[in-house]
Parts: structure tokens; C-alpha cells; sequence
């Protein structure tokens, strides 16, 4: 039926631009400036003096965004194929340059490497998460059906982990790196035509998961870092000071919102009480200014962002663009979901940005790059016809 | 740019998608979409079920608590007069991060409250959420800098406790401290009755304790104490206070203390202690508080400054004690109105020789004149011939060894010799109210029960407490003692005290037209051998029925220091004033 549906608009016009899309896209990214605007312009002034500190520097992110993006969705998506290894390879050598002087350190982790522009820093983790979409969706074609075994699956595999390792370890992000990691799963899922493999994968890791937490809850085996983290999560008002501090504050902002939240603007939580709100914390402060009316049209939003791609992606002239949307997809999806998860302490507490939303340059850049692939996947589609 | 331009080496890269990719793309979506409203579930739970928790507690978080002090509740005497009472003052304070113009605010705050600006300008420039300047500032000045309405400066009206009469009955009533905690008297005894629950004016602050102006404030208002009626007599206590610093200023005296009390219920109507302080400056020292206390504490002297001597000190009662000897000699049955005592001017006991007042002594005399005479060999004699294991047993019996229960903090206790050392010389000494001490209102109590018929009531002056609101009462019950001494050792006892009064000892303390009973004291100081005397007086009116009893205590008086000579008129001159005012109706003797 979906197909259907562009059948429909083909041959109307030439260049039809898919509204429903844009709209979604147009939307997230402005509500992020005013919701930025409105998470930071309190801490901003204290802290540098300039209330729209965050929004300025985020809007021209966004514009330079927005301008790459549309350069990328004009050209046809098979050139960027032949970059495919490099753009793994590049990622790699980025993240090793953290660990040189220019490496940039900020919020006490070590994550970020200088431009050469002032104010911009980049963050290798987002090049690696296009260069993975890329990758995969030249090796899974060119792999064809061996994918469908054991040892085509494995392969496939190894690129993404070593990144996913090499994005934890050196850059100590494990949520970007999971993030490295989910990418490439769900394209791979979508390649394969097996479900069996995937399911015990899949149960595997729930099993372990559970375990884990079981055994972090009911014994003292684990005393880690990341085990504490585990304990704060399952009770955050169990170190309400320390470890469970950002958890609970955005609990608070998330429940005082009530259904028609407080207004915009009006959020208390902000006012340098929720740490990182206009980052990783920034859907809690809408939560407590727009209320559950508010998040829901968010959670929306991104629905109908993911449905369109699916179409786009269900259309694709060939199996590489279908995998490239996939990828963007999966990128976009599972970054929307595990923040709105952690912010409602649904998972242990770990810095992920909500994508269009949360404050950080590098994040949306390279997110409207990924969304000019898109859009040159949904511009090959007319242009192919029939 | 087109196709063709982009040369695809490898065909693989343009193979089509096979109908099981759709299909997994679309499973993924509606697996994304089923994790989102998953989420969506959680958000519901905390935005609609767990709001209010997480509301209330982010609340709690925001908010800046100042509080606003519940007026305490007044104290009034039987007939409604205001003892205690609340007066409106202001306490300004200053706000740092409002403060817009320091300077103005530190000349003119410095002008109004007359403060160097040094200290002003120290609190001006703290950067604290909010700074006190100064408190129990007056309404008028308080007033006027709310008027100025300068940025940054808090108003805050507060309560300060004010005494309409000054040092009436101050060591009874009390004060308060700048909490509004009762710090002395009846001020801490109802304490939990007056202080009311202090109200709150919470602020919404962010993280650093800045005020967010938009979110207004929330008030939650105070709830006042409640009124404490009290059964003292502003007149009774006025007339009785007037007397006590007379006999201060003529006898020279250390201090003179008055006790009045309703002979029937243990209600104190008046109290009065001299020198008594003022209790709106309860912490002022003058020159004479000093006098004796060389080498104290400040502390020190202002303890004993603010002592009830009623209550918190000891002394050896001396002749009005036989009123007690007397009481358990009826009770034993080794003494009746038809006994008869010889006195030689002495008594020995073992190898000690006991004088008596008079030298020359008072000859043969019975029951009734031995008490008239206050005759020591006559209660010697009765004592030794009680013995001390009764004797013991009466001092029991009569709650001399308990204390009375007053309503006020801090009551000593009873000073006693033990049973098993007590020989016939302790036995004697303390027949005629020597060697051991009680507190004067433990005499008076005790006295009263063996005059009213042989019940022991508990001296007090809560009455009730009335909340002023809504006019809700709750009164006081004290617990009551009957059957201390029977009917006819009372009977005997209000007979043989009038006669004291009427004929003997006590004739200064005769009121005309009034039946009046009672027993002088004069006894040492201790240490003994200073020469000091503690005179006192003890009467009940009327003789044959007693409403109300009364004690005067002159300590150390120079010059004359017999209690019938100058304790007796106190009471004399208290009940000519008091005695028709409380209702108790004169008597008019048949002879005239």
C-alpha cells in the first residue's frame, strides 16, 4: 500500500518533494532551537553572560546543516559508494586523534577533537556512525546471499565491532558506541532474509542483560563504576545526591510537567537544577513545560520522520539506497528511543543525545548529512520512473 | 548532475530489493514504533500517576522556606485583664541578588534603624540568599521602610511578647525568648498551649537560591496559641505587690514574698516575689542585682534575679510549722483543747536545754494558749510525746514530704531528716519547725489542708486555655487529696488559729469585722548565728470556714524582725483591701 501511495504521485510531477518529510524534519529542528533556547537561556546568562549562548552557536549548526544537507541530496547517492572503506578507515584514525593534543576534553570525558574553526569541535563518534551506514550498505551488497549464514553474518559484523570498541575504549562512550552497534544490527537484520539467527541473538541478549542486572542486584560480585550505575537505576532515590542526581532531577521535571505541562519557558527544573538540560536532559524539560501533550507530539513527530523514510526506504531503486535509508533509520530511531528511555530511567543512565533536539553541532550536522542521503535516495526514485 | 556520470564499477551495488527487505523494513518500523509507545506508557506513568510524588518533591526542592511566627497566645488573669500579650514589630532584611542600588540602601537603612553603616554594609554586600539587618524593629519605623520600597530591602512583621504590667507577678508569668519559647514561669509550663505553629512563606528559588519573581509566593498561614486563663487576680496581686515593696523598702529586707490562694481549690490568685524584674527587659542588670552575688557569672545573677523564691527555695517555717505539730498531736490523740502544758522558759531534752521566747516563760497554759503563746517547751513537749515514728507518719500523711504540683517549673523538694537519725533533740527541734526546710508554698498548701477540713489541693494558677478563635475551651483538673486530717482536728485547729489572732501572737494580723486565723514565724537564717531572721505570717479567712489563706515571708528585715510585728500587718492591710472585693462577707460579732 505504500508503494501504492508513491505509485500514485509518480508521473504528477517530476519532483515531487515528499511534505509529510520535510514537515517532520522542519519541525523537530525548530522546536529544538526553542526548546535549547528555552533549557539554556537561564545557565547561559549565568555562565557566559548571553542568553541565547547555546542558540546561536546551535542555529548556525543547524543552517551549515541544512545547507550540507541539501547539497548531499543532490547528488546521486552511488557516488559516495567508492568511500566506503575510507570513510571506516577515517572514522578510526579520528577516534585514535582523542587521545593526541587535539583532543578536546568537556563534561569530563575526552570525546571531542578540534576543527580548526573556533567554538566547533568534532566529535568522532557522529562520523562513524554515517561512515558504518555506509560501509554496510556496500558490504551487504556486494556480499549478496552468503549473508543469509552463520559466517556472513559474523563478517559483516566486523567493521561495526571494532569501531563499537574502539568508540568505547578510547573515547569512553559507551552509548555512542551502542549506538555504532545497533546501526549496523538492524541493517543487517534488514538484509537478511532469516529471522531464526536474529531471535536467539536477540533473546541471548535480553538473557544477558537480565542476568546481569540480577546479579548486580541480589549480589556483590560486581562493584564497578558501571555496576553502581546499574543500582542507581534500578533505585534512583537511593543516592539522590550523587550517582542518582540527574536521574531523579529529570524525573522531577518529567512528573511536575503533569499533562498540559507548566508552559513554555516556565520549567523550574532548568534553572541550573537538572544538569545537561539542554543535552542529553533536554526531553525532560519539555516533558515539564509542555507536558505529556507536549512529549507525545515529539514522540509523534519522530513516528512519522521513521514512516516516510520507511516509505522512502520500501521504494528505493536498489537494495544500497534501501540499506542507506535503513541505516539513517536506524541511526535516527534508536538515539530517539534510548534518550527518551533514559531520561524516564526506562534504561540506566547514559549520555545520548535526542537527535534534532538535544544541543551539540556535531550531532546535527552529520544527522542533516544522513538526511540529504536520504532525500537523494527519495529524488532517485522519480528520476528512475519507469 | 545525472546518472550516467557516476560510473558504478560493480553491479552488485545495483541490484534490486527483494520483497523480504520491504518486509523487514516495515517489521523494524513497527518494532520502533511498539518501543515508542512503550515510552509513551512510561511518560503516562510519570506525567499522570507519579506527577504529584514528583511534583511535590521538586517542590520541595524549589522552595525557600522563611517562616512566619504564630502569635502566641496571651495570658489573662481570672476577670480577663491582660497579663501577656503580643505587640506587632518588624524585621528587616536585605536580599543580595535584589539589591539594586547598595549604597541608598545602606545610608538609608543606617538613618532608620540608627545602625553604623559599617554593619550594614557588611550584611548589605553578603552574598547569602538573605541577610537579617535587624529584628524587633518597631511598627512605625518598619512601616516606614516598606513605604520607601527599596529594591532588594524585606519587611517582615513579627510578634514580640509585651508585659502590659511590667514586673507584675514577673517571676510567676514568665518571659519568652526570641523563638518565641517560653524561658521562665508559667511562659514555659503552658508553653506547648501559647506557641501556636509557626506559618511559612515559601519562595521559589533555582539552584543557587535566587527568588524566581514569576512564581509568586505561597503562603501557609500560622496557627496563634491559646490564651491561658490563669487564676491570679491583677487587682489582688497589684495590692498584694504594693505591700511586698513596702516592707522591702522600710525593713530593708532581702525579699518578701506573698502567696494568696483559695483555701478550697489550690486556685493562686496572687504571687508575688520582691524584688520582681520587669519582664519586658528581663535581661536588664541593675547595680543592687549585684549585691551578694560578687564573683558570679552574668548568667548567675540573672538566675537568681528571675528565682521564685515561692517555690524554688527552702527555708526552716520556725512557729508557723506548729500549726503541723499541732495538727498530728489532735490526730494521735495525745493532745486536746483541755490538755494542759507547763513552761518554764525551757525545755530539756536529753542533756540539751531548749529555750523558749520567753525567758520568763509562759507558766502553765493549755492547748489553745500554748499555741497562742506559740509556746516551744509546750511543742516540744507534744512532739516527744507523739514520737518520731508517728510524727513521721503525719509529715507523710500530710504531703509534706511530696511536692504540692504547682504549675510552675522548678519546685524544690522538702528537706528532711531520716526517720532512723532522729533522735528526741531532732524530734523537738522540728516539733516547733526548726532543722529541716520546706518551700513556702508547701506550708501554705499543707496549712490549708489542715484548716479546710483535711483537703490537700494542688496549688495552681492554669485555669484554662481558650482559643481565641473559635472560643473553644479546655480547662485544667488538679488532682485533690481529702481526708489529710478529720473534720474535728480541723475544726480545733481553725479554732485555736483565730484565737492566735484574735487574742495571741498573730493580733497585728487582725482584720475588723473578719474572722480571721493564723500563726506568726520567726525564724533563723541559715547558716545560723548572722543574726538574720526570716519573719513570716500565715491566715486564712474567714476563721470558720476558709476561702482564701494567705503567707507573708519577710526575708532578712533590718530591725524589728518578729513576724507578728511586721509579717502580721502585711496580711492585715492585704485582707482589709482583698477580702470584701473577693466576695467574702464580713462578719459582724454579736457583741456589737
Amino acid at each position: 500500500m505504500a508503494a501504492e501511495n508513491i505509485e500514485r504521485t509518480r508521473g504528477k510531477t517530476e519532483h515531487h518533494v515528499d511534505v509529510s518529510l520535510w514537515f517532520a524534519l522542519l519541525f523537530l529542528l525548530c522546536f529544538g532551537l526553542v526548546m535549547i533556547y528555552s533549557a539554556s537561556s537561564y545557565t547561559a546568562f549565568a555562565d557566559y553572560g548571553d542568553q541565547m549562548y547555546y542558540l546561536k552557536r546551535q542555529a548556525v549548526a543547524a543552517g551549515l546543516g541544512l545547507i550540507a544537507m541539501v547539497f548531499v541530496s543532490r547528488i546521486p547517492y552511488h557516488f559516495w559508494e567508492r568511500f566506503s572503506l575510507f570513510g571506516v578507515l577515517a572514522s578510526a584514525v579520528l577516534i585514535c586523534l582523542v587521545k593526541t593534543p587535539l583532543g578536546v576534553e568537556s563534561h569530563g570525558a575526552r570525546r571531542w577533537i578540534k576543527t580548526g574553526i573556533p567554538g566547533f569541535n568534532l566529535q568522532p563518534a557522529e562520523v562513524a556512525k554515517i561512515a558504518v551506514i555506509l560501509f554496510l550498505a556496500v558490504m551487504i551488497c556486494k556480499m549478496g546471499s552468503r549473508i543469509k549464514t552463520w559466517k556472513g553474518l559474523i563478517v559483516m559484523m566486523v567493521a561495526p565491532g571494532v569501531l563499537f570498541l574502539m568508540i568505547w575504549k578510547i573515547t569512553d562512550n559507551m552509548s555512542s558506541a551502542l549506538i555504532v552497534l545497533a546501526i549496523a544490527a538492524l541493517m543487517v537484520f534488514v538484509a537478511s532474509p532469516d529471522y531464526k539467527k536474529f531471535i536467539l541473538v536477540g533473546f541471548l541478549g535480553v538473557a544477558a542483560a537480565v542476568g546481569l542486572v540480577m546479579l548486580v542486584k541480589y549480589t556483590d560480585v560486581f562493584d564497578s563504576f558501571r555496576a553502581t550505575r546499574i543500582r542507581v537505576w534500578l533505585n534512583p532515590e537511593s543516592d539522590p545526591d550523587d550517582k542518582g542526581f540527574q536521574t531523579l532531577q529529570a524525573l522531577y521535571a518529567i512528573g511536575s510537567g503533569g499533562v498540559r505541562g507548566k508552559g513554555l519557558g516556565q520549567s523550574m527544573q532548568k534553572l541550573s537544577f537538572l544538569p545537561e538540560s539542554q543535552n542529553d536532559m533536554i526531553f525532560s524539560i519539555i516533558c515539564e513545560e509542555l507536558g505529556l501533550l507536549g512529549a507525545a507530539a515529539i514522540m509523534l513527530m519522530f513516528t512519522i520522520l521513521i514512516w516516510r523514510m520507511m516509505i522512502i526506504a520500501n521504494n528505493a531503486p536498489d537494495l544500497f539506497g534501501g540499506l542507506l535509508v535503513t541505516g539513517v533509520i536506524s541511526h535516527i530511531a534508536v538515539q530517539a528511543v534510548l534518550n527518551v528511555a533514559v531520561v524516564t530511567n526506562t534504561i540506566p543512565n547514559t549520555g545520548i543525545s535526542l537527535p534534532f533536539i538535544s544541543y551539540g553541532g556535531s550531532s546535527v550536522i552529520f544527522l542533516l548529512v544522513e538526511m540529504g542521503l536520504v532525500f537523494s535516495v527519495a529524488r532517485e526514485i522519480e528520476y528512475r520512473g519507469y | 548532475m545525472s546518472e550516467d556520470k557516476i560510473k558504478t564499477t560493480d553491479p552488485r551495488l545495483r541490484s534490486k530489493l527483494r520483497f523480504y527487505h520491504r518486509k523487514k523494513i516495515t517489521i523494524t518500523f513497527f518494532i520502533l514504533t511498539g518501543i515508542c509507545i512503550f515510552l509513551m506508557g512510561r511518560l503516562t506513568h510519570f506525567m499522570i500517576f507519579c506527577s504529584e510524588h514528583y511534583a511535590e518533591a521538586a517542590r520541595e526542592l524549589h522552595e525557600r522556606e522563611r517562616s512566619i511566627k504564630a502569635a502566641r497566645g496571651r495570658i489573662l488573669d481570672r476577670n480577663g485583664a491582660v497579663l501577656a500579650d503580643n505587640r506587632t514589630v518588624c524585621s528587616v532584611s536585605v536580599i543580595y541578588y535584589q539589591i539594586e542600588n547598595p549604597e541608598e540602601v545602606i545610608r538609608f537603612l543606617s538613618q532608620e534603624l540608627s545602625m553604623p553603616e559599617e554593619e550594614i554594609r557588611k550584611k548589605v554586600q553578603k552574598r547569602s540568599s538573605m541577610e537579617r539587618i535587624k529584628s524587633n524593629v518597631d511598627k512605625e519605623t518598619g512601616d516606614r521602610i516598606r513605604e520607601r520600597n527599596l529594591a532588594g530591602v524585606k519587611v517582615d512583621e513579627d510578634y514580640k511578647r509585651h508585659y502590659p504590667y511590667g514586673d507584675l507577678a514577673s517571676k510567676v508569668l514568665g518571659f519568652t525568648g526570641s523563638d518565641n519559647q517560653g524561658i521562665l514561669g508559667l511562659e514555659v509550663k503552658y508553653d506547648s498551649y501559647l506557641q501556636g505553629s509557626k506559618g511559612k512563606i515559601l519562595t521559589m528559588t533555582d539552584a543557587k537560591g535566587i527568588e524566581v519573581e514569576r512564581e509568586g509566593e505561597r503562603r501557609m498561614e500560622p496557627i496563634a496559641g491559646k490564651d491561658l486563663v490563669t487564676s491570679l487576680d491583677v487587682n489582688v496581686q497589684s495590692y498584694a505587690s504594693q505591700l511586698a515593696k513596702q516592707a522591702l523598702k522600710t525593713k530593708e529586707a532581702r525579699g518578701v514574698c506573698i502567696i494568696v490562694m483559695n483555701a478550697k481549690n489550690g486556685e493562686l490568685i496572687g504571687m508575688v516575689n520582691e524584688p520582681e524584674f520587669d519582664l519586658n527587659a528581663p535581661y536588664e542588670l541593675c547595680e543592687d542585682d549585684f549585691i551578694g552575688m560578687e564573683g558570679k557569672s552574668e548568667q548567675d545573677v540573672l538566675n537568681a534575679k528571675w528565682r521564685n523564691a515561692c517555690i524554688n527555695d527552702t527555708y526552716e517555717p520556725g512557729s508557723t510549722f506548729k500549726i503541723i505539730t499541732a495538727a498530728a498531736g489532735l490526730e494521735e490523740g495525745v493532745v486536746s483543747t483541755d490538755s494542759s502544758f507547763y513552761c518554764p522558759g525551757y525545755v530539756v531534752v536529753d542533756d540539751r536545754r531548749i529555750r523558749c521566747h520567753k525567758i520568763a516563760g509562759h507558766g502553765s497554759q493549755d492547748f489553745t494558749h500554748a499555741v497562742m503563746n506559740s509556746c516551744n517547751p509546750a511543742f516540744v513537749t507534744l512532739g516527744l510525746r507523739i514520737g518520731a515514728e508517728r510524727y513521721f507518719h503525719y509529715f507523710d500523711a500530710f504531703g509534706l514530704r511530696k511536692k504540692t504540683g504547682i504549675d510552675l517549673p522548678g519546685e524544690a523538694g522538702t528537706i528532711m531528716h531520716k526517720l532512723e537519725n532522729v533522735g528526741n533533740v531532732e524530734l523537738a527541734t522540728i516539733s516547733f519547725g526548726q532543722s529541716f526546710q520546706i518551700t513556702p508554698i508547701q506550708l501554705l498548701v499543707t496549712a490549708a489542708a489542715i484548716v479546710n477540713g483535711g483537703t490537700r489541693v494542688t496549688p495552681h494558677f492554669g485555669v484554662k486555655v481558650v482559643d481565641s478563635g473559635t472560643g473553644e475551651e479546655k480547662s485544667f483538673s488538679y488532682p485533690v487529696e481529702e481526708g489529710i486530717v478529720s473534720p474535728e482536728t480541723s475544726e480545733t485547729m481553725r479554732y485555736v488559729l483565730e484565737k492566735v489572732v484574735s487574742e495571741g501572737g498573730g493580733k497585728n494580723g487582725a482584720v475588723t469585722g473578719f474572722r480571721i486565723g493564723g500563726k506568726t514565724a520567726t525564724s533563723q537564717t541559715l547558716p545560723r548565728g548572722t543574726g538574720q531572721y526570716i519573719s513570716s505570717f500565715l491566715a486564712f479567712a474567714p476563721a470558720e470556714d476558709p476561702e482564701v489563706i494567705a503567707i507573708a515571708i519577710i526575708n532578712r528585715p533590718k530591725g524589728t524582725y518578729y513576724g507578728g510585728q511586721i509579717a502580721a500587718p502585711i496580711l492585715r492591710q492585704l485582707y482589709e483591701n482583698i477580702l470584701s472585693y473577693l466576695g467574702i462577707m464580713s462578719y459582724t460579732s454579736q457583741e456589737e
